[in-house]
């Protein structure tokens, strides 16, 4: 029988318990503020339900009401420099955090609201109808309300996608100097997610000042938190992490605010992550003004039971207790407010002209231009009228410089000018350069800014994409394959590709992500893909795919002033190479959308990227068929060179689009799609293709190379099109 | 046991048809005579109807697909036949390497037959569209002359016909250069300014609606412009003109009309005769070929008839053996064939002269176009009454015009208008035509 010695969790886990004693010593204008707080919230959520009802909001109004203790008893605990973001359900805690902003030293439930909390108030309202006076103009809706600054950060449709963020925003805070922190809200479903996991183990590594606010209303849509998981007490996330722990009634805003008091000041000074666990329940089913009791997976007694512990009576039932407020008066705020509501909905709706008496619909004025609708998918480019840009490409001192060292150069070149740029990615910190010796000599020179993460794609990337959002710092972000591109999708393709947009199309996104394309390496199925062909999918990013030292140089120096996201293609093929880069200059910038023509012909122009581009110019070379090459450079939609390729296809009237990868998630398709209809009268042949095999390449030498296009693959077309 | 349908030859010059609708499915049963597929030529549709009864295990080609003749077209089994392993089936009949190459319609994603690979993503194919043709397979589909756009944009800019331009690109698709040629031929013979040089854009395109139309070609439609056009350019045409008396020809059909049960008309007397000049002037019974003059031993005439699908030219078998009320009901049933779209296989082939008659809708006389290959064309009048001289008094009579338009490759003048005598000579005389 070997011995067994009990162990315990590094972190503390407590249950903040509150007795009057404790609303007896709380400061009654803090109070006060709670029960004006709560009022508000309550009010707007309920005219939010009956507009729903009416059916004057487009898509689900997720109602927080029930809930709102967890949010204005935290919120009030923090200040406008800390910043929260949110779950899908998330009026409460936007609500919260907007109120406290514009009325920093309190509110009170009896006087009418300033103009600033009227302002809150319509255009919260306006965003979550859809209009133009929201928030974001409408674009995000009741999902995603977004007000930078008052530190509302943006609450998000994807179970989990915002934890990521929030440790970003957390670091940012730290990195700046500050004592800010930051607050991720999610619910019991959320703590299943691996973002959050992930989220919780990266925050914990790097001791971040962010806290996971965990609203657990016991119900994930239908299915019950003792369904989802054999750890319901979900503060207990917090203890596998070494993350402190707090569980409060969530019931009670002051229990809360007197939990996220002690959570916040452990922040501040240093002590890292914290999770805070709020029990509590919304009064109605997930969207909607019904209970969930009428969808039959939960009990009326249950929905009963916590009603009797509606945290707006006990709070005015302590108030009345404590003398602060009367009953008469309680309730007069109630009326108050919901009056407010009503004028507040009178100035964006009116009486339904084709409706029945009493029908209402939104003024026609209020709504967004449809003709926005794609406006802010990327940013104008601005940021880069004061950049070195190099029109005359000649003007550049050039020599024999090897890859991979111009992109170690000219990271550590921006680094010095630039404190804000932050290298991150899996072993970037170590290995002389991390795997390819990319930040080769970095983390010496920039101590603190080159960070080796733990494998956990989705939350570094998150966590940069945070960092991107709050804006003060630019992130770099390694992967170490192009694949681990799936792994990170959410926070690629929902989160940051869409920020922009889907929060109004008005603040950058400013993230660089270094995505290596390792085909050819070995490194199997898994390993080998060129992202390319994906990623132009996404709307929001910009994509450069530099093929020489001296693009890599230019490209990168104005991907890391573009405030939008920007993917640099790295190929493994290519680091090792030598090309042409610049002697000294390592600033200057080469302008978005501008390709480049490698090889001048006659009959046929070749658009290709990458690595490709060597192996198009070998095939080219003595061929018949005389090819212009054009390297494209710029790969995504809006920043395409299509001015070359017309000129380029008026001389040769046909076009080969050539690229190594797999055919499934190539990038020439939607390139062709789009050189046949803009082009058509210039062409005299079919758009024709060049692209890897159907698999992805193989472990096998010989069968990794037969999957990947190359000079061969190359010369095989150009023979084809030389029969005609 | 299965056998493999193929796809059959609909006409004598067509090496193509279009598998236009299945009329059994995959795993259905058919009974003797019934019909399987449709296919569908620029002459015809023309049910394709089984020898035996039967089951479809297996359709090769999708609905629209354009076939060469003689190209499997579907396994045909016994009837309630089940079949295990298709693909082995199919392998042992050696059809499943042709199947996606019998499909254009599917050659946007041909797939490799083992793997389901997308073939036109392939780079050993440089992702081009399917399975190369070769050059000189070239075959307009459905009458549309393939181009690429830049040379369709550039034969308008110069106002260019683009059917007329030899094609040398894949499937015989016109390209730029061929275009260039064109040009280049059709400016040869003078010294082009250097305004013509360049070919001139329309300032304007022409605006969608200025008080016209345009109604879409029919598959017949481009038929009947191609082959007479090709008629034309090719087969020097003469013509002769006779007026013949035609009070005998009357009043031998009202003679043979007398009998209720009967109902022939001018046209099937006139065709009647013509068989019969066929037979006195075997010469005339011939088509051009590129090497020979062919003479046929029977004498199959074609009869143009007018449908809502447009000009229609059907094959009657054998004139001269039948007897002018079988002739009469023989007319009539390709006439109605005709209309229906049920023309079969059988009635487009052969034949080496046609009659057409406007007589009906009173035209005194035409001159036609021959219907290739065939070698004349008898265009019919009406019957007027003018005044006739009879024995040196102008009386009343009636008449009749015919115009023989001739290919004067196979058939010299003497010989057409010899048989242009022995036709007016019976249709004057028609009795003979019974005997």
């Amino acid at each position: 029988m070997p011995e067994h010695r009990p162990m315990s969790p590094a972190s503390p886990w407590v249950e903040i318990v509150v007795t009057d004693d404790d609303w007896d010593a709380a400061d009654p204008d803090l109070l006060r503020t709670i029960y004006a707080q709560l009022v508000w919230v309550r009010t707007f959520e309920q005219y939010v339900l009956d507009l729903a009802g009416a059916g004057l909001i487009h898509g689900p109004a997720h109602s927080s009401i029930g809930q709102e203790a967890g949010a204005v008893g935290s919120v009030l605990a923090l200040t406008s420099e800390d910043s929260v973001n949110g779950s899908h359900r998330g009026h409460h805690q936007f609500l919260a955090k907007a109120l406290h902003h514009v009325e920093r030293k309190g509110l009170d439930p009896l006087a009418a609201p300033s103009d600033d909390v009227r302002e809150v108030l319509v255009r919260t309202l306006a965003e979550i109808c859809g209009l133009d006076r929201g928030w974001s103009h409408g674009r995000g809706g009741s999902m995603h309300l977004q007000w930078k600054e008052a530190g509302a950060m943006g609450t998000n449709a994807i179970v989990g996608g915002g934890v990521p963020q929030a440790a970003g925003f957390a670091w940012s805070h730290r990195q700046a100097g500050t004592d800010a922190v930051s607050v991720t809200y999610f619910g019991d479903g959320a703590t299943n997610i691996g973002s959050t996991l992930e989220s919780m183990n990266l925050a914990s590594a790097w001791g971040l000042p962010v806290c996971f606010f965990i609203e657990n209303n016991h119900y994930a849509v239908s299915t019950s938190v003792d369904e989802a998981t054999g750890e319901p007490r979900l503060a207990a996330r917090g203890l596998g992490f070494s993350i402190a722990a707090w569980s409060v009634d969530g019931m009670d805003p002051l229990a809360v605010h007197l939990a996220m008091t002690e959570a916040v000041e452990y922040m501040r000074r240093g002590g890292g992550p914290t999770v805070v666990e709020a029990d509590t329940y919304r009064f109605f089913h997930q969207n909607g003004g019904f209970a969930g009791s009428a969808f039959g997976y939960r009990e009326k007694a249950e929905e009963r039971a916590w009603r009797e512990r509606d945290p707006l009576t006990q709070t005015a039932a302590q108030l009345q207790r404590l003398g602060i407020l009367t009953t008469q008066e309680c309730e007069l705020a109630i009326s108050n407010a919901t009056g407010v509501m009503d004028e507040i909905g009178a100035a964006l709706l009116e009486a339904d002209p084709a409706g029945k008496p009493g029908q209402r619909r939104i003024k026609p004025a209020e709504w967004p231009d449809p003709a926005w609708v794609d406006f802010g998918v990327r940013g104008d480019l601005a940021e880069l009228d004061d950049a070195p840009m190099v029109v005359d490409e000649s003007a550049v001192a050039v020599e024999e410089t090897t890859f991979i060292d111009a992109v170690a150069a000219v990271m550590g070149r921006r680094m010095d000018t630039d404190p804000g740029i932050v290298v991150m990615g899996e072993d970037v910190h170590r290995l002389n350069g991390g795997t390819n010796g990319a930040t080769r000599g970095l983390p010496a020179r920039f101590p603190g800014r080159v960070l080796g993460t733990p494998i956990s794609e989705n939350a570094f990337v998150g966590l940069a994409g945070g960092i991107a959002l709050d804006g003060r710092f630019t992130p770099v972000v390694e992967f170490m394959y192009a694949d681990f591109m799936w792994v990170a999708a959410d926070q690629l393709f929902n989160q940051i590709g869409k920020a922009r947009h889907m929060y109004g199309g008005s603040n950058g996104v400013p993230l660089v992500l270094r995505s290596k394309v390792a085909m050819g390496t070995g490194y199997g199925s898994q390993h080998s893909m060129d992202p390319a062909g994906v990623l132009a999918t996404s709307a929001g990013w910009r994509i450069v795919a530099p093929s020489t030292p001296y693009d890599y140089v230019g490209l990168m120096n104005t991907a890391l002033r573009c405030q939008d996201p920007v993917v640099v293609l790295e190929h493994v093929d290519l680091y090792t190479s030598s090309g042409l880069g610049p002697v000294d200059d390592w600033d200057y910038c080469l302008p978005v959308g501008r390709a480049a023509v490698r090889r001048a012909g006659s009959d046929l122009t070749v658009l290709t990227y990458l690595a490709m581009t060597r192996y198009v110019l070998e095939a080219a070379e003595g061929h018949q068929v005389d090819a212009e090459v054009v390297d494209l450079r710029w790969l995504d939609r809006a920043s395409i060179d299509w001015a070359t390729i017309e000129a380029s296809l008026t001389k040769t009237n046909q076009v080969l689009i050539a690229e190594q990868g797999a055919v499934g998630t190539s990038y020439g398709g939607w390139l062709a799609d789009e050189i046949q209809r803009r082009y058509f009268d210039l062409l005299d042949a079919p758009v024709w293709r060049v692209t890897g095999g159907v698999a992805s390449p193989s472990i096998s030498k010989v069968l990794e190379r037969a999957a990947i296009a190359q000079t061969s693959e190359v010369v095989a077309a150009l023979d084809e099109i030389a029969r005609y | 046991m299965a056998r493999v349908l193929r796809m059959p030859g609909i006409s004598a010059d067509a090496t193509e048809a279009v598998l236009s609708e299945w009329l059994v499915e995959d795993s259905g049963d058919f009974g003797p005579a019934d019909p399987i597929a449709t296919v569908e030529t620029e002459k015809a549709a023309v049910d394709v109807e089984a020898d035996a009864a039967g089951r479809v295990l297996k359709t090769l080609v999708l609905p629209g697909a354009q076939v060469l003749v003689g190209d499997p077209i579907a396994i045909l089994g016994e009837p309630g036949e089940e079949v295990a392993d298709l693909d082995a089936l199919l392998t042992s009949l050696g059809v499943a390497a042709v199947t996606d190459a019998i499909i254009p319609e599917r050659r946007d994603v041909p797939s490799d037959p083992g793997s389901g690979a997308p073939l036109a993503e392939r780079p050993d194919l440089g992702g081009r569209a399917g399975p190369l043709a070769d050059p000189e397979q070239s075959s307009p589909v459905n009458g549309r002359v393939f181009s690429s756009p830049l040379a369709r944009r550039l034969a308008k800019d110069a106002g260019l016909a683009i059917d007329g331009v030899k094609g040398t690109g894949p499937r015989g698709r016109i390209l730029r250069r061929d275009v260039d040629k064109a040009l280049a031929g059709r400016q040869s013979p003078r010294t082009p300014t250097s305004d013509e040089q360049a070919p001139k854009r329309p300032s304007t395109p022409v605006a969608a609606s200025r008080g016209y139309r345009d109604i879409p070609h029919s598959r017949i439609r481009l038929a009947t412009a191609r082959r007479l056009t090709e008629s034309k350019q090719q087969a020097p045409h003469f013509y002769l003109r006779a007026t013949v008396r035609a009070e005998a020809l009357l009043a031998l059909r009202a003679e043979v009309n007398g009998d209720p049960s009967t109902h022939i008309s001018v046209n099937d007397l006139v065709v009647k005769a013509v068989g019969a000049a066929h037979r006195r002037e075997p010469e005339m019974n011939v088509i051009w070929t590129p090497d020979a003059i062919r003479q046929y031993d029977a004498v199959d005439i074609a009869v143009a008839v007018a449908t809502d699908r447009g000009l229609m030219t059907p094959v009657v078998r054998d004139v001269g053996s039948l007897s002018v009320t079988a002739l009469s009901v023989a007319i009539g049933a390709v006439a109605q064939r005709a209309r229906d779209g049920k023309l079969k296989q059988d009635d487009l082939e052969g034949g080496t002269i046609a009659v057409t008659n406007l007589g009906m809708y009173g035209v005194e006389e035409f001159a036609a176009i021959i219907n290739p290959p065939m070698a004349a064309i008898l265009a019919v009048g009406a019957v007027r009454d003018e005044p006739v001289v009879e024995n040196g008094a102008v009386v009343a009579g009636k008449v009749m015009t015919v115009t023989l338009s001739v290919d004067h490759r196979p058939v010299d003048g003497v010989l057409a208008a010899r048989w242009l005598a022995v036709l007016a000579e019976l249709l004057e005389h028609p009795v003979r035509l019974l005997a």
